[in-house]
């Protein structure tokens, strides 16, 4: 208890108001009650010191969603010149413990701008992906790194590729990939596509009804402005409307319909392709495949 | 790979609107729970998903109005925002909730709106998004949050609104779905915010609804329920984030309703009330507003009609915005 320990004798603790309204009445347990009281004292006071660095830890201990400690802390680190290694160490083990909270994140972000100095990040990153490796959180902060530290050809894109062995179905490495193949602004050429082609196939051969490289080439085609023409062919190997028995993937089927809703004597295999789509294929979205019918129809009317 | 579905068909399940009012009003009998304290920085986002509940189901009177005016006035501080709690600090998403909480009692006339507005438009940052208090956590969250309290408030004239759409285009992504941060990976819940943006700073018509349309109805999984990202678990509350986008765009006749329906009266608690992220879960209040909201958005019978870009009743964004 902090009202027992003399290094904190001088600090009149602040209780909380929580007001007449009994949905936001706040009932605390004991030691984060007075763990709070005296933080509102030191916060009122602005005060940045080792014994308010100790007490930001502790209330972030039990409850690290409280963004304003959080903002306090960033203060008192700063104000004091404290190792940032340090503290970046301490983080590592909140993060791995927090997997949902928001604070930590920019916390990190704060710290490592100002050590300017991302050595260790992709470690780190690496073992939170091990947790979970679509946490949002954590790939906004690797997009940030990126941009911050230039980091766009310094193996980023084969870590997207080991983590898409791992996981073929992790649509965040996915738009990882698209933000490192497209987001700085370079040129698409014809090596580019045809290499992204090329991987974009070997990973629709592992998981045909997997969406994300479909909506990824999808995303590299109009970038690059080429018609969706340019992988037809693997549409037809997934999904041969000659022989619908044969069918492994409704991304297949969608994609052809709209390559065939395009080419006017070839506008009823656009239908058979949507037909299929809302008889057996993917029966629950019979409505928007209806709609693109109706689009059709009306075109070649 | 034909699809089976495997949904309970929503005819046989009701909606237990007295259970479900019952659960919001009798939440602070929970308050001696850890997790009831832990989430004190969410406490005025919490009066106002239960508000916004209790409206929907018909029974705005279950909040005590007075009560209301004053825990949300106690939370507001010197600088003009509005904080999760009294004794915290400002934070945009906590004074977006009391706008909208005022707004919804018709008490906005409770506050200094002037002195309010003004400190969420100097959130703006250079590139038009907001910060979410003087951290500079920036997000499309917040950016939509600003534009949300600022219209109710009638205050768009004090920021930048040109910045701020053009900041919202820099977060499309090229499979029609928008992300947190230029580049960033499109998820629905982000998606609402910059659709709901875009929709308040009548910019609507700058993006391909059909792609969007697209990526939104494909969140719609054999069970009825909807994920907010391809290849995750689908969730309650995106019933919520993907259909407000899909009503925004004018294209919610895509999502096949009798499923969701099903799907979010499937994840009610029977007994006392409430509603969870997927059935048999732990019922929540967050859960609770969203699925009721995502009926409301799919006509279901007996609810009040929901607004699409605020998640308020439509009534009393049509007394507020006078449209």
């Amino acid at each position: 208890m902090y009202q027992e320990r003399p290094e904190w004798e001088d600090v009149i603790p602040l209780p909380q108001d929580d007001g007449a309204l009994p949905l936001a009445q706040i009932a605390y347990t004991d030691e984060y009650a007075e763990a709070m009281s005296y933080l509102r004292a030191l916060m009122a006071k602005d005060e940045h010191s080792e014994r308010a660095l100790e007490i930001t830890e502790h209330i972030i201990e039990m409850n690290p969603a409280h963004y304003t400690v959080w903002l306090y802390r960033a203060n008192i680190v700063f104000a004091l010149g404290k190792d940032l290694r340090k503290e970046v160490e301490w983080l590592n083990e909140k993060a791995l413990r927090h997997e949902k909270n928001y604070q930590i994140w920019h916390h990190r972000q704060l710290i490592i701008d100002k050590l300017d100095d991302s050595t260790g990040e992709a470690d780190f990153i690496a073992k939170m992906f091990q947790k979970d490796a679509k946490n949002y959180h954590v790939w906004s902060y690797r997009q940030w790194l990126v941009k911050r530290f230039g980091l766009w050809e310094k193996g980023e894109l084969e870590y997207v590729e080991y983590l898409l062995e791992q996981d073929v179905r992790n649509n965040s490495a996915w738009s990882h990939r698209f933000f490192l193949v497209c987001g700085n602004g370079q040129e698409l050429t014809e090596e580019i596509v045809q290499r992204e082609l090329g991987y974009v196939s070997d990973n629709i051969f592992l998981a045909p009804q997997n969406p994300s490289p479909w909506n990824y080439i999808r995303g590299i085609l109009q970038r690059a402005k080429l018609p969706m023409s340019r992988i037809e062919k693997t549409c037809t190997y997934y999904a041969p409307l000659d022989n619908p028995e044969k069918i492994k993937s409704s991304h297949a089927l969608d994609i052809l319909a709209e390559i065939y809703s395009t080419i006017p004597e070839q506008k009823d295999l656009a239908i058979q392709s949507l037909d299929l789509l809302s008889s057996t294929y993917d029966p629950i979205r019979t409505n928007y495949w209806n709609y693109r019918k109706t689009q059709i129809q009306k075109a070649a009317a | 790979m034909a699809t089976t579905s495997s949904r309970a068909p929503a005819a046989t399940l009701a909606l237990h609107v007295e259970k479900h009012v019952h659960y919001i009003t009798t939440l602070d009998t929970a308050k001696d729970t850890l997790s009831y304290h832990l989430s004190e920085h969410l406490r005025i986002n919490g009066v106002y998903w239960g508000l916004t509940a209790l409206h929907l189901l018909g029974h705005p009177e279950a909040l005590p109005r007075d009560e209301t005016i004053s825990f949300v006035t106690s939370c507001l501080q010197p600088c003009g925002g509005f904080s999760s709690a009294p004794g915290h600090d400002a934070h945009l998403l906590s004074t977006v909730s009391a706008v909208q909480i005022l707004a919804t009692i018709d008490a906005l006339d409770t506050i200094d709106t002037t002195l309010v507005a003004k400190w969420v438009a100097g959130l703006q940052q250079e590139d038009g998004v907001f910060a979410g208090d003087e951290w500079g956590e920036t997000d499309t969250r917040f950016l939509y949050g600003a534009l949300n309290c600022l219209s109710l408030l009638g205050k768009m004239e004090l920021i930048d609104v040109e910045k701020a759409v053009e900041y919202v285009l820099r977060c499309w992504n090229t499979d029609g779905g928008f992300g947190m941060a230029p580049g960033a990976e499109s998820h629905s819940g982000q998606i609402f915010t910059c659709v709901g943006a875009l929709t308040i700073a009548g910019r609507l018509g700058e993006i391909d609804g059909e792609m969007l349309g697209d990526w939104l109805a494909e969140r719609q999984l054999a069970n009825g329920g909807l994920n907010g990202r391809p290849e995750k678990l689908e969730d309650v509350c995106y019933s919520w984030w993907v259909l407000s986008s899909l009503a925004m765009i004018g294209r919610l006749g895509w999502i096949d309703k009798e499923g969701l329906v099903g799907f979010i009266l499937g994840c009610q608690d029977e007994k006392k009330g409430g509603i969870s992220d997927r059935p048999n879960d732990e019922v929540d209040v967050f859960h609770t507003v969203f699925g009721l909201a995502g009926l409301s958005l799919l006509g279901y019978e007996g609810l009040q009609e929901v607004d699409p870009v605020y998640c308020m009743p439509r009534s009393v964004t049509k007394r507020v915005l006078g449209n």
